[in-house]
């Protein structure tokens, strides 16, 4: 164990969000059809999701039989248009029947789809934003010890200025489920001794064979040569701890989701 | 949980380094502080590991690409061994002495697409624009985001490329823009909160002192400030060159010298008040901004110090003002083709030549529209005594339309090409103007790339065909040079990181540390440990 369990509790919140920083922003491309953004088209869209895609594709889009929809936008995002090709025409050589709906009722579907996958600071979220900031800087969870928003907050972890240009189920998967299958780059636990006998603990930014580029617990960076390292201690899991789903209640979880999908850094303006 | 608190207050602690503004006055040393190296904007350097001997064991320390850089145009900055360089709507941290990328952020809520000229710093913050005119504040450490404040409305034809110049406390702004109608400013922004301090127009509003000198258009005049300036801590004094008048060819809608534009302005830091203007291309036709950098010595004028500020201007001379009344002194030709004006008058005006305004048909002029110079930066070395310009004898076909003028269409008035000419680098006596040696380059005449010298007595440039150089700063000697590769668009620097000095350079696409060849030490890994 590198991390002591004290530093260990207070490394809190999104980590996975530096791994990808030019993944912030607008996925899609959007159509001009009426349906997108339209609150009603999408409480229709969801209903024929839950009937017609849920069983394949998981109630909350996060995958089973067919892939995780939510997730598959961080690599491989696709415009409304592809979107809606899709679930009228299948998609061949895979278990994605054609649906044959009506061009109207797809354009539904997609709806909802795009709110599902589409960035969260864009789409009506339930839960109290207010209440949610008091539970991000609140003792109790932590989050803004280790994460900054418009400059507030602790610097170790990811900045979370633009968090709500992800989609939701992401940012509850990162709460949540912390890094799950997601590259830790950036984001390292690490401990590392110096041949001069120090030693620091922190979050390495960067590292190679030759060369480390870390911050530790204060949020002061070190530029270190590998060559005046003697021993590297790299936490395999992410740092930020992995029990919010029970420290928080389920309106807690909405509250906190809810400030944290209307992040964008527009806000600072 | 009261350990949490504990800990918590350990992250509150003020960070131990920042970036104060006497650090930026003392000029650089180890560190490289902003744009233009000091606020007399010499681009000169203490540093003197490479030497006129040892330069020649120079090699390439790192390579970092630039993700989607085409054309970089970012002079970078260095604070204690972390370099910030910027491209459009972005910002990256390196390590200076890897190359390794500590943190990067890119503004993706930023519509429009532009070039950046590089990055400032105070304090723990760093600051950058991104294109549609937001000024960003972000942790020098961690790049965490701290502000991201709009300071002009894109949707007016302004746009942000220059990188932003710390004065006292305040960060000071330009405008871009002005090849399309605009109208210029410089602003003064608060490094805490982005909130506005000052805004200064560079073209005055209709029946303001000034405005007599346009017929027309003066809502649109132009007057850009694309580049950031010097400045003068003993006076408070900012001193910043302005843009050409719109529409840039087609003078006949806008009869008059077209105040304040193709000038040095002197701007009071404290309250935004222009001291003083200097006008180095009244009415301008041919798209000479003055933007290139207004140098500031103090030295001895005619038996007595005098505080001067000397110009290399695009239209073809080279000027020598005082820079605390902005009494014009001196002029000199930059460039041997010069056939729009015979010289300049005592009052510093230019003696034009009749017909050489552009016509519809097209009319041969020289300099070029590119100009005699341009915005790369200037050296003034103190031990040689002597200024190294990057100067361009080009001429070119200027032709004019007579089409109404519509703002913010993308319409200049006409346009003009650029033909062959070559590049030379000219080291020139500032208080005569009289040239001690010159380096000519092979190329076409396309690079942006300015200079740097040092007190090991080195200037560094890139040549017009994608060469980095080191030369004799006494006598233009070549001493090293170096293949990058690609068209080079932006001046190098150099700093001090680990012990060991380098000299950094912007490609089209990459950056490039060079420092002096060291053989390599097998190197000895740390234990990795792996834990759950």
């Amino acid at each position: 164990m590198i991390l002591t369990p004290m530093i260990r509790a207070v490394f809190l919140c999104i980590l996975t969000a530096a791994a990808l920083p030019a993944q912030h922003g607008r996925y899609l491309s959007e159509s001009k059809n009426a349906a997108i953004g339209d609150p009603q088209s999408i409480a229709a869209g969801a209903k024929l999701y839950a009937t017609s895609c849920a069983g394949c594709h998981g109630p909350d889009g996060s995958g089973g039989r067919g892939p995780n929809l939510v997730r598959r936008s961080l690599w491989h995002p696709l415009s409304d248009e592809a979107i809606f090709a899709a679930i009228q025409k299948g998609v061949p050589g895979t278990d994605m029947p054609p649906t044959r709906l009506p061009d109207e009722e797809t354009w539904k579907l997609v709806a909802f789809l795009h709110s599902m996958i589409g960035p969260a600071s864009e789409n009506k979220v339930p839960g109290d934003p207010a209440a949610g900031e008091r539970i991000f800087r609140s003792r109790s969870t932590g989050c803004s010890n280790c994460h900054s928003i418009a400059g507030r907050g602790g610097r170790l972890g990811p900045d979370l200025t633009d968090i709500g240009g992800r989609p939701l189920g992401l940012i509850k998967d990162a709460v949540l489920k912390r890094s799950r299958d997601l590259s830790l780059a950036g984001s390292e636990g690490v401990t590392v001794k110096l041949k001069n006998g120090q030693v620091i603990e922190g979050v390495a930014r960067n590292r190679s064979n030759y060369s480390l580029q870390m911050v530790d617990k204060s949020g002061t960076l070190h530029l270190f040569p590998m060559g005046s390292v003697s021993e590297l201690k790299i936490s395999e899991r992410s740092i930020m701890p992995d029990d919010y789903a029970k420290r928080l209640s389920r309106k807690e979880l909405d509250d906190l989701l809810a400030y944290l999908a209307r992040q964008t850094s527009r806000r600072t303006n | 949980m009261h350990q949490w608190t504990a800990y918590f207050l350990l992250l509150t602690a003020p960070a131990a380094a920042q970036v104060s503004y006497q650090d930026i006055q003392k000029g650089p040393a180890q560190d490289w502080l902003t744009y233009a190296g000091s606020y007399g904007a010499w681009r000169y350097s203490p540093l003197k590991q490479i030497t006129v001997n040892n330069a020649r064991n120079l090699t390439a320390q790192w390579v970092y690409h630039v993700p989607n850089a085409r054309g970089l145009r970012a002079s970078p900055i260095v604070y204690k061994g972390v370099m910030y360089v910027t491209n459009t709507n972005s910002i990256y941290a390196l390590d200076a002495r890897t190359g390794r990328l500590i943190w990067q952020w890119l503004d993706t809520r930023a519509n429009k697409q532009g070039v950046n000229r590089g990055a400032a710093i105070l304090g723990d913050r760093v600051f950058f624009t991104s294109t549609d005119n937001y000024l960003n504040a972000l942790d020098r450490q961690t790049g965490v985001l701290l502000f991201s404040r709009k300071f002009a409305d894109a949707d007016s034809g302004i746009t942000s490329t220059s990188a932003p110049l710390i004065a006292g406390n305040k960060v000071i702004v330009g405008s871009a823009g002005g090849d399309s109608g605009m109208r210029g400013f410089l602003a003064a922004l608060s490094p805490e909160t982005g909130d506005e301090i000052w805004r200064t127009y560079t073209v005055p509003a209709k029946g303001e002192p000034g405005s007599e000198s346009w017929s027309g258009l003066i809502e649109w005049g132009g007057g850009a400030t694309w580049l950031s300036g010097a400045f003068d801590p003993s006076t408070d004094t900012l001193y910043w060159t302005t843009g050409n008048p719109w529409p840039d060819f087609a003078g006949q809608p806008r009869q008059g010298d077209n105040l304040y534009t193709c000038s040095l302005i002197a701007v009071d830091l404290a309250t935004g008040k222009m001291k003083w203007h200097f006008q180095f291309t009244p009415h301008d036709t041919h798209d000479w901004d003055a933007q290139s950098w207004p140098v500031l010595i103090d030295t001895e004028w005619e038996g007595k110090p005098r505080k001067l500020v000397v110009h290399a201007n695009r239209n073809g001379f080279f000027y020598v003002l005082d820079r605390v009344s902005g009494q014009f002194l001196h002029a000199t030709q930059l460039i041997d083709k010069v056939t729009w004006a015979k010289g300049i008058d005592a009052n510093g005006r230019p003696i034009a030549v009749p017909g050489q305004d552009p016509t519809p048909e097209g009319n041969w002029v020289c300099p070029s529209v590119k100009g005699a110079t341009n915005w790369m930066g200037q050296s003034y070395n103190p031990i040689t005594g002597l200024l190294y310009v990057l100067t361009l004898e080009q001429c070119g076909l200027y032709t004019s339309s007579s089409k109404t003028p519509e703002p913010m269409k993308n319409f200049a008035g006409g346009g003009a090409t650029e033909e062959g000419g070559q590049v030379i680098l000219r080291a020139i006596d500032p208080k005569t103007g009289k040239r001690a040696w010159e380096y000519p380059m092979t190329g076409l005449g396309r690079m942006w790339t300015g200079t740097v010298s040092t007190a090991g007595g080195v200037v560094f440039t890139g040549d017009d065909d994608g060469h980095m150089l080191a030369l004799n700063a006494k006598t233009g000697a070549h001493l090293w040079h170096f293949n990058m590769g690609e068209l080079l668009t932006a001046s190098p620097i150099t700093y001090e990181a680990g012990g060991k000095q380098y000299v950094a350079i912007a490609s089209a696409s990459a950056i490039f540390s060079f420092g002096l060849f060291e053989p390599a030490e097998p190197m000895i890994p740390p234990k990795v440990i792996f834990t759950k």
